[in-house]
């Protein structure tokens, strides 16, 4: 029914004489003539928002549309829209750590949504040579990218659909840096990272493996024969233990260096007593790989598991496969035996003090020790990043590169060549999809450089939620999943929610293989979801800020000014010839998709977004 | 999606039965209660309609909101009016078309009770509809015998609250011995269908009381009605159940639970509510609910 | 066919006649033999209705036009205690056009409980716009139930016919019942103008306000008035089907009268012997019965009453702190005439107090000798009081 019609069939009678008038007091008419909207002074608009789960998200996924394409059986359409904002989402479905899930607001009513397993069903569905956009028609401008991990694949990634001519250099005889070579297989296979990498050789991305900038290629002609740089080179040196007495010697490993060799199918001369040092992820991997390689496994972490930077799934799923945690314990020293291979490792028991730099509680050393025997001992308290390859060309400091807002870090004088860097190198967590956020940035940073678009205007139209992540569906004017406006910056949180209208559901499980055979291989852990799995998980999903056709709005209006748009388009319009501004229907969603907003407001319902470089000369 | 609504459907297909232009207040609670018993009921439909908000939201000569015959009524004779109403029709051989009576708490709780009762003892076969807005609301939110303890109306102001407690219709409609009682809330849409649905379907005397949210009466943002409402059965005040030839049934257990504490303190009309007072409510719930649990129990 | 019956059987021999459809009554002296006749019929099948026994007397008019509104004929019978709870629905009911019929025995109103004749009931509710209709006889009770629903069909307006406790309702006279088939001649099925209709929805009644109210109310009025031209040509119709004539009044020897009569109710038939036996003494006295009394038959009432130097109208009830309601009726009719016969009220037969024809003599010998200016009441104990 197209309201637009209701009041036009209004009509008054003017009755001239009481001949006119009706006998027994019987109507003649409707009261459509009422026009009932003069009352209001807000009225109602369809708004979507920007869910917790997707402000959460450092590169700011549209984690809520990809949810319900996989609802729709539309797995194609689900993988394109998570590549609008990631450029791999089989791979970050494995090992991305899940802010989204921490932030989900279904947490409240029993369980989270399993949104990484989501992705990976999705990635794993979805063909990798799919990219959407299409990458935009080539300007002309070039772009070389220095390391091919998930930062400067991410930029790669982008930057090509941004129409940048890309080429990617990678030092290694492999492409993917930590993907490859830094987390192990049973998390993250093989086969998948090269299926992606298919993928983006496939857009037309030029990947140079067995390249190192730097020896094989100086940076001066990189610098020369190409616009624009990203430097994504991560991390490479492993922080020292500082163990007496003097220098470490054989039997102390790097833990980088452990998984690297193990990636490559180099030997490993480790164990079969090994004590793992450190409390993140490449202390955990690297554990989990001894574990593999026949090893008796010992990690020493110096704080508490609630303070591990690792996930806790990944604790868990190690205390399994027999390794063992020791907290609150710190290596003190080595014994050594004659020969100067390691004996056993001297221990220091510590407490929790004040908090630290880092925010958590400081680890505060106790005159307990205790001794560990051990043949190897795994270093993996930290990684920095090596600069030798810039050859002093551009300023580091504190460890890692100094980059603006817009990731750029300078702009060399003797050449054209702006050059940005992302991932482990600058100041930001050290997590995968960190580095695919920064390599997103600093793709739209250099866009808006070459159009001569001012980045901080850009910023204003691009954020996503109230963190730092930028939407490239905004910059590029792709029309969101539900064609109704869009409020990037609004974030819908659970006490936004009204929870009332769900019903619980347990929460779909991992297919996790059993402990033993995981510990004797590295086939992967877990296998994806099947399609009635993902289907079971994505129906749990809240769609928070976001309208879903659910008819609430629909049911509770008192007024019948919400109506169906009918014909096969999406969503509903308000009949604000009457519609009252009650504000029944704002409230009313669950998903907090209805906004009240003021009378004057110019309410165009189906504005559909165009794209930022449109809008500007 | 695991909606809870389905309505929806019902409204849709019977979409057009009230046009908007109503002269309701914004948020009105017995507009939406009217909006969702016509969907369930359809255009054979004939309402018997006494002095009450819906006499005025209907809107005035010659114009009607409803595109439904309505005849309206003086204040105390909905229910007589309405098995007036259903013997012509039944003179006529219209045996197909549905006499509802469609009251507010003063036609059915007060000035129109003696006639409810005539009715309800005879069987008649009409649907008697409380909208249950707890209060004259029509004539500027005086208190009936519907209006909670502890609520403020203009006629219990500050200071002279409302100390009796509210009439149970449903109590005294059963004493009749009539084969369809129930209760129904705007907020539960689902559960007020398919209540409507059912009397449909039964002869005699059926027995609905919904209650309807009045913004200005009840003191609350009008955006707010439908999730106070709501409240009400979340805390137990309100209860969902429906008593079919004298079985009873709970019909709405709903997941959420709230005190009845918050339910009052939603609302500006109990604002100037005791502890004691609501301690008084509180127990009184409690007591009311667990006699519900027992006439199910024994059903 | 002739029959000795009592008034009351009378209306509910009319109600069967009528083929009413829905009844709906509350019992009271002296109506209630009319409900008890109406539920036999109905229990011998004798009438096809529906008798819903209601609660009270407001509700049961409230039930009739509920059923009338959904397009039904329908009846309801009360009495003074009944009558005045009605009120409120009977203007309800003539502002909604329904032609319903209601027969109202003529009771005294109380407190204290005087279940006897007396015409204030049915006066007092002379304002809700219900034609009214008063009865002289049992035969006319229920020629005019018959005339009552053919009027109120053509023009939408309730009719209320009234006749006097006991000396009417429960008193045998001899009664010429006519054959169903020759009523149905006469009165065929109701067929509404408008009725509760899903195939047509529409709102009946509702709010209305000062931009309609007002035309609404003439055209009420201005309808029911054509009553004074639609009741005797229906008359005239019954006429040549059932051989009785009736009209908007009656009137008894009036053409050479210096003084008129004017009664209602039983009244009237003892004032026809009273006015014989003055004849016979050569006093100029005549009769006007009144029969209509809404819509005031004003026209008429002057046509029949301008002759005489006076007119004596005779009360069976008292308006207090106003007087006889005939009487007040009557003089505002007569004050238009060039030169109107002065009036004289009488007072008589509250609360079923007899008046004979005697009384009616002496009521009449009294105005031809005297031009009182108060009214008289007839009978009033007026001794010495034997208390302080």
């Amino acid at each position: 029914m197209d309201s637009r019609k209701r009041s036009r069939s209004a009509h008054k009678v003017d009755f001239k004489s009481w001949r006119d008038f009706t006998p027994m007091n019987t109507s003649v008419g409707t009261m459509l003539h009422n026009l009932t909207g003069t009352w209001r002074y807000v009225k109602p608009c369809y708004e979507d928002k920007t869910p917790a789960c997707q402000n959460a998200c450092p590169a700011g996924n549209d984690i809520e549309a990809f949810i319900k394409l996989i609802q729709k059986g539309d797995y194609e359409n689900a993988c394109r829209h998570l590549k609008c904002e990631e450029p791999f989402p089989a791979v970050l479905g494995r090992v991305c750590f899940g802010f989204c899930e921490a932030a989900c607001n279904r947490r409240v009513l029993d369980e989270g949504i399993s949104i990484r397993e989501l992705e990976r069903f999705v990635g794993d569905h979805g063909s990798p040579a799919l990219r959407f956009p299409e990458p935009a028609e080539e300007h002309g401008k070039t772009l070389a990218v220095v390391g091919s991990g998930p930062a400067g694949m991410s930029a790669a990634y982008f930057a090509r659909l941004l129409g940048f001519r890309v080429t990617v250099f990678e030092k290694e005889p492999e492409m993917g840096g930590i993907l490859r070579l830094g987390i192990p297989a049973y998390r993250l296979p093989r086969e998948v990272v090269a299926r992606e990498f298919e993928g983006l050789r496939a857009m037309g991305i030029r990947l140079i493996p067995g390249t190192a900038v730097g020896s094989d290629i100086p940076i001066e002609r990189i610098l020369k024969e190409h616009d624009y740089v990203f430097l994504g080179t991560g991390v490479h040196a492993s922080l020292p233990l500082n163990l007496a007495p003097g220098a470490p010697g054989p039997g102390i490993l790097s833990g980088l260096e452990l998984l690297r060799k193990t990636a490559l199918n180099e030997p490993v001369d480790a164990g079969p007593r090994v004590v793992v040092v450190g409390g993140g992820n490449t202390a955990v991997d690297a554990a989990r790989t001894l574990v593999r390689l026949g090893n008796e496994v010992t990690v020493l972490y110096r704080r508490t598991m609630d303070e591990m930077p690792a996930h806790h799934e990944e604790v868990r799923d190690a205390q399994e496969e027999g390794l063992t945690f020791r907290f609150l314990a710190s290596p003190a020293g080595l014994l050594l035996y004659e020969n100067g291979r390691i004996r056993c490792v001297l221990c220091r028991e510590m407490e929790l003090g004040p908090p630290d730099r880092s925010g958590r509680p400081g680890p505060v050393e106790s005159d307990r020790t205790f001794e560990l025997e051990a043949d190897t001992v795994v270093s993996a308290i930290g990684e920095a990043p090596l600069f030798d390859y810039l050859g002093g060309r551009l300023p580091a400091e504190n460890g890692v590169l100094a980059v603006g807002d817009d990731l750029r870090v300078h702009k060399i004088e003797e050449t054209p060549a702006v050059v940005y860097a992302g991932g482990d190198i600058i100041d930001i967590p050290h997590t995968v999809v960190h580095a695919v956020a920064a390599g997103k940035r600093a793709a739209l940073a250099m866009d808006c450089d070459r159009l001569g678009i001012a980045w901080p205007e850009v910023l204003e139209e691009i954020r996503t939620g109230d963190g730092g992540a930028l939407s490239f569906s905004r910059y590029r004017g792709l029309p969101p999943l539900n064609p109704v406006r869009m409020n990037l910056r609004k974030v819908v949180r659970h006490e936004d929610m009204v929870t009332d209208y769900f019903m619980e559901a347990p929460r779909v499980p991992a297919n996790r293989s059993e402990a033993d055979d995981r510990r004797n291989s590295f086939a992967p852990v877990s296998r994806t979801f099947t399609p009635d799995q993902a289907l079971d998980e994505a129906n749990r999903c809240l769609h928070c800020g976001r309208c879903t056709e659910c008819n609430n709005c629909l049911v509770f209006c008192p007024d019948l000014c919400v109506l169906p748009r009918g014909d096969g388009r999406f969503g509903y319009e308000v009949d604000y010839d009457y519609c009252k501004g009650c504000g029944i229907c704002s409230v009313e969603c669950p998903r907090n998709a209805v906004t009240m907003v003021d009378e004057e407001t110019p309410v165009d319902l189906y504005n559909l977004i165009t794209p930022i470089n449109e809008n500007f000369p | 999606m695991q909606e809870l609504i389905k309505a929806h459907r019902e409204l849709v297909e019977n979409e057009d039965l009230v046009l908007p232009g109503l002269q309701s207040c914004q948020g009105c609670g017995a507009a939406l209660a009217m909006k969702l018993a016509l969907a369930a009921l359809g255009p054979r439909t004939i309402l018997a309609m006494p002095a009450s908000c819906w006499g005025v939201i209907i809107g005035g000569y010659p114009y009607s909101a409803l595109k439904i015959p309505v005849v309206h009524l003086p204040f105390a004779t909905a229910a007589v009016a309405a098995s007036g109403i259903r013997a012509g029709l039944d003179a006529r051989g219209e045996k197909d078309v549905e006499v509802v009576a469609w009251a507010g708490d003063g036609g059915t709780y007060d000035i129109g009770l003696q006639a409810l009762s005539g009715a309800a003892e005879r069987n008649a076969d009409i649907l008697f509809v409380c909208y249950d807005n707890e209060a004259y609301m029509n004539t500027g939110i005086q208190r009936s015998s519907a209006t909670p303890m502890g609520a403020w109306t203009t006629t219990t102001p500050s200071g002279a609250l409302k100390q009796e407690p509210k009439k149970d219709m449903e109590k005294i409609m059963l004493s009749h011995y009539v084969p369809y009682v129930a209760t129904a809330s705007v907020s539960f849409p689902d559960d007020l269908v398919a209540k409507f649905k059912k009397a449909k379907t039964i002869r005699g005397t059926r027995f609905i009381r919904i209650l309807a949210p009045c913004p200005p009466g009840w003191r609350i943002d009008s955006a707010k009605a439908v999730k106070v409402t709501r409240m009400a059965t979340q805390c137990g005040i309100f209860p969902l159940y429906e008593v079919v030839d004298g079985k009873t049934r709970v019909t709405v257990r709903p997941r959420v639970k709230v005190p009845v504490r918050d339910y009052l303190a939603a609302q500006g009309r109990f604002s100037e509510m005791t502890d004691g007072m609501m301690e008084s409510v509180q127990s009184w719930t409690d007591v009311r609910l667990k006699d519900l649990e027992e006439a199910e129990a024994r059903s | 066919m002739k029959q000795v019956i009592k008034g009351n059987h009378a209306v509910s021999q009319g109600v069967r006649l009528c083929r009413v459809q829905v009844v709906s009554a509350y019992p009271i002296t002296p109506q209630t033999s009319i409900v008890e006749e109406i539920s036999e019929l109905c229990a011998q099948g004798k009438l096809d209705a529906e008798f819903i026994k209601v609660e009270s007397e407001h509700s049961a008019l409230a039930a009739v036009v509920g059923s009338q509104t959904a397009g039904v004929r329908s009846f309801t019978a009360t009495s003074s205690q009944g009558l005045l709870l009605m009120h409120e629905v009977l203007h309800w009911a003539a502002g909604s056009r329904l032609p319903i019929v209601l027969a109202n025995v003529n009771r005294a109103v109380g407190p204290g409980w005087n279940i006897w004749a007396d015409q204030l009931d049915s006066l007092s509710q002379r304002d809700t716009g219900w034609i009214q209709i008063y009865c002289e006889s049992n035969q006319e009770v229920l020629d005019s139930m018959i005339l009552a629903y053919r009027l109120a069909e053509l023009l939408y307006v309730p009719v209320m016919l009234t006749y006097d406790a006991f000396f009417l309702s429960h008193t045998s006279e001899v009664v010429d019942v006519p054959e169903s088939g020759e009523v149905d001649a006469f009165l065929p099925p109701y067929d509404p103008l408008f009725f509760l209709d899903v195939e047509n929805p529409r709102m009946f009644g509702g709010m209305i306000g000062p931009e309609h109210y007002y035309e609404e109310r003439y055209k009420m009025h201005k309808e029911t008035l054509d009553a004074l031209f639609r009741f005797p040509e229906i008359c005239g119709d019954f006429k040549s089907r059932f051989g009785r004539s009736y009209d908007l009044l009656e009137t008894y020897r009036t053409e050479d009268a210096e003084m008129i009569l004017a009664t209602a109710g039983t009244i009237t038939s003892v004032s026809r012997l009273a006015v014989d036996r003055l004849r016979g003494e050569g006093k100029k006295v005549g009769l006007m019965k009144i029969r209509m009394f809404r819509p005031v038959p004003a026209e008429q009432w002057r046509k029949a009453l301008a002759g005489a130097r006076k007119v004596v109208v005779i009360d069976r009830n008292l308006s207090s702190g106003h007087g006889g309601v005939f009487a007040g009726e009557v003089k505002a009719a007569l004050y238009d005439l060039d030169r109107p016969p002065r009036v004289y009220s009488t007072v008589a037969g509250l609360g079923g107090r007899d008046v004979t024809s005697e009384d009616v003599a002496g009521i009449a010998e009294h105005f031809l000798e005297h031009d009182d200016k108060e009214p008289l009441y007839w009978g009033l104990k007026k001794g010495e009081p034997c208390r302080n």
